[in-house]
């Protein structure tokens, strides 16, 4: 292929299209704004000139070489224009282009627009139409070293691990980026993914995650990641509740008696003696008295910027418990 | 820290006249750009600014961008239907040929929005839309799993166009733009084991897409039917931990001005936005105000952009800010303009 990205990025040597022996042929056409145009951008002489051309072959239906290099340099100069992406694809399509080349380019132009939606579903249909997703783990590897928390390249990477049945070392990647950051909510929410497609979440696996989970709380105990991630395990129990496994009651109440005050650790116990007063099954440690104080606990000390929302929370209570005595 | 309106005012004006050369990234998207400008001159209640003749030719200028089928045209024209979000693909007539005749002048769901959105705030009728044709181009983004994707010319498909979609068929009133159970399987699918929304199923909840998921169901008129109790105050509960002075838009990420406007209108939808910390919200997003230039920006100390001064301001109006008037939280417009959308709405009615 001979996309060259040295025609956009260095100046000096820029050689305009119309200079360009090899386009001589071609009638640039120009960008119809309107009789007056609004939001209108200084368009650089290059800009311009390089959209007029590709307008023309938009008409012209033109697939070849040199339309490859046409929406390369149209692609950098504004790499969000999913026509020009679609335009190039068509021409891939059919030049029959080495697609590997293609997945080497697009790698090149993700690295440096790594939020831009339009790149990365490029490469998305490139490795489609390959069948081929074997690079695919390493490069989001590569981005995701870069910015963990990466939303496009963890979408790139899903599709990837569902579409082809790769999960197998996907539990390693997470534990490994927890091991880096145990704040990363993006690898918390993988682990959930690959779990639910693999094992499940069976009576073993539930009690593995709890445990885990639990390990990693211990270690930073303000992580609303791992906390959440708790709470998603527990839905998976046999009646769904967050106070059915005795473990995490445990574990509350340990963490509670070590003088933890974490708002993440008082939100679930008061959840938990909520939902036990729902079940009819409030017992001394978890009781709708003691939501009621930590509901107040939170407001007025630990977690004082949603004083109003455990405000909030605490009538509710209040209420539920007014209806139960009048019921 | 004071609220610096007429500053904010003169920055909207200024992207209405000539963006910069290093602004060409927004060159296929200059319609949203506009819709920033406009609508965010609403809020500042500053829309006097632009004279009748300037209005007259955004108006103008946003009609050049819709791609319209007419009814003796083929599915596939039809299919084709809604705005760009630039004039980068109009061609002028070549040798008699309409300027649309190129295939790839297709309409964006997202811009199909934005187009409607800044027409409406202008207070133009919408009497040059065909419902029926633009609601069938929404329609055919559509996906067998109920996401949509953002044009036929070749995007992605998640939240954010079902979002849109969504927008647009209310606005319309024409509901024909998408199959509103399948659309609704997609985002139930798209709930998070956090209780909130994902762009997509599987994927990490997000303040962003949880907007486009509970606003869509509330346009739906579903959102209380679709989603029990407890998921309404477990999302809940997820949207009110995103604060930490300003909002975050996922957890253990930074606070960022656009998510006081995705998750405090979430907030809102969800009868709850009273509960967040109002005034550590509004410290943050003025202090990420440009004293001198106006706008806002995504963080302290970083620089203004279109997007984050439009969002900032959004979310302000959310507070009740004094100078900016009321927006209507699921369609992310004046309650003026869309009260003007009623009473069209009362007329097509009639008709």
């Amino acid at each position: 292929m001979t996309d060259s990205s040295s025609d956009c990025t260095c100046e000096d040597e820029y050689v305009f299209y119309r200079n360009r022996p090899h386009w001589k042929d071609v009638t640039p056409v120009p960008q119809d704004d309107g009789p007056v145009p609004v939001v209108a951008i200084a368009y650089t002489e290059q800009f311009r000139e390089i959209y007029d051309y590709f307008r023309a072959i938009l008409r012209s239906g033109e697939k070849s070489e040199r339309v490859l290099e046409l929406t390369n340099d149209a692609a950098q100069l504004n790499p969000a224009n999913y026509t020009v992406w679609q335009y190039r694809r068509e021409v891939l399509s059919y030049l029959n282009s080495n697609l590997g080349d293609e997945l080497v380019y697009i790698g090149e132009i993700i690295t440096d627009h790594q939020k831009n939606y339009q790149v990365w579903h490029h490469r998305r249909v490139i490795v489609e139409w390959m069948k081929d997703p074997s690079k695919e783990i390493p490069f989001t590897n590569i981005i995701l070293a870069q910015d963990s928390k990466n939303y496009h390249a963890w979408q790139h990477r899903q599709w990837v691990v569902a579409t082809y049945n790769l999960y197998d070392s996907e539990l390693e990647f997470v534990n490994d980026l927890l091991l880096k950051d145990v704040r990363n909510n993006s690898a918390w929410n993988h682990r959930y993914f690959v779990i639910i497609h693999t094992s499940g979440f069976t009576a073993d696996t539930i009690k593995h995650e709890l445990e885990y989970t639990a390990g990693k709380i211990r270690e930073v105990v303000n992580n609303e990641s791992a906390w959440n991630y708790l709470r998603g395990v527990l839905c998976h129990t046999e009646s769904g509740n967050i106070s059915s496994e005795e473990f995490v009651l445990k574990f509350c109440e340990d963490l509670y008696e070590t003088g933890c005050r974490s708002p993440y650790l008082l939100a679930l116990i008061v959840d938990i003696c909520e939902e036990l007063f729902e079940l009819g099954t409030s017992n001394t440690v978890f009781s709708v008295q003691r939501a009621l104080q930590i509901c107040d606990d939170l407001a007025l000390e630990h977690d004082k910027i949603r004083k109003e929302y455990w405000k909030f929370i605490s009538r509710k209570i209040n209420q539920a418990l007014l209806n139960r005595s009048t019921d | 820290m004071d609220f610096n309106q007429k500053k904010h005012a003169r920055y909207f004006l200024r992207l209405l006249n000539v963006l910069p050369s290093h602004a060409s990234n927004y060159d296929s998207t200059r319609l949203l750009v506009c819709f920033f400008a406009v609508s965010g001159l609403d809020l500042l209640d500053e829309l006097d600014q632009l004279t009748p003749e300037k209005k007259d030719h955004i108006r103008e200028w946003v009609y050049h961008l819709l791609v319209q089928a007419k009814n003796s045209d083929g599915e596939d024209v039809v299919a084709r239907s809604g705005f760009q979000g630039a004039s980068t693909l109009i061609l002028p007539p070549a040798t008699g040929t309409v300027c649309h005749s190129v295939p790839y002048a297709c309409g964006h769901v997202s811009m199909t929005y934005t187009g409607l959105g800044t027409l409406l705030i202008l207070g133009d009728d919408l009497s040059r839309i065909n419902r029926k044709v633009v609601a069938a181009g929404v329609r055919a983004c559509q996906q067998p799993d109920g996401s949509f994707c953002a044009t036929l010319a070749g995007s992605e498909c998640d939240m954010r166009f079902v979002y849109s979609a969504a927008a647009v068929c209310y606005i319309l009133k024409d509901w024909s733009g998408m199959d509103k159970g399948l659309a609704t399987d997609y985002i139930l699918q798209s709930l998070s084991y956090d209780n909130a929304f994902a762009q997509g199923p599987g994927l990490e909840s997000h303040g962003g897409h949880t907007f486009c998921a509970v606003a869509s169901l509330s346009l739906m008129g579903t959102l209380h039917t679709m989603l029990s109790t407890k998921q309404l105050d477990r999302l809940r509960r997820w949207c009110i931990m995103r604060q930490e002075s300003g909002f975050n838009g996922r957890p253990n990420k930074p606070v960022d001005t656009c998510y006081s406007f995705w998750v405090g209108a979430t907030l809102k939808i969800l009868d709850c936005y009273d509960l967040i910390n109002k005034s550590e919200n509004r410290n943050f997003t003025l202090a990420t105000q440009d004293n001198i230039t106006g706008g806002f920006a995504k963080w302290i100390s970083t620089d203004v952009e279109p997007l984050h001064t439009y969002f900032a301001l959004a979310g302000l109006s959310l507070l009740k800010e004094p100078g900016l008037i009321q927006i209507h939280p699921e369609l992310n417009l004046s309650q003026r303009a869309v009260e003007h959308l009623h009473k069209l709405h009362l007329q097509w009615a009639c008709n």
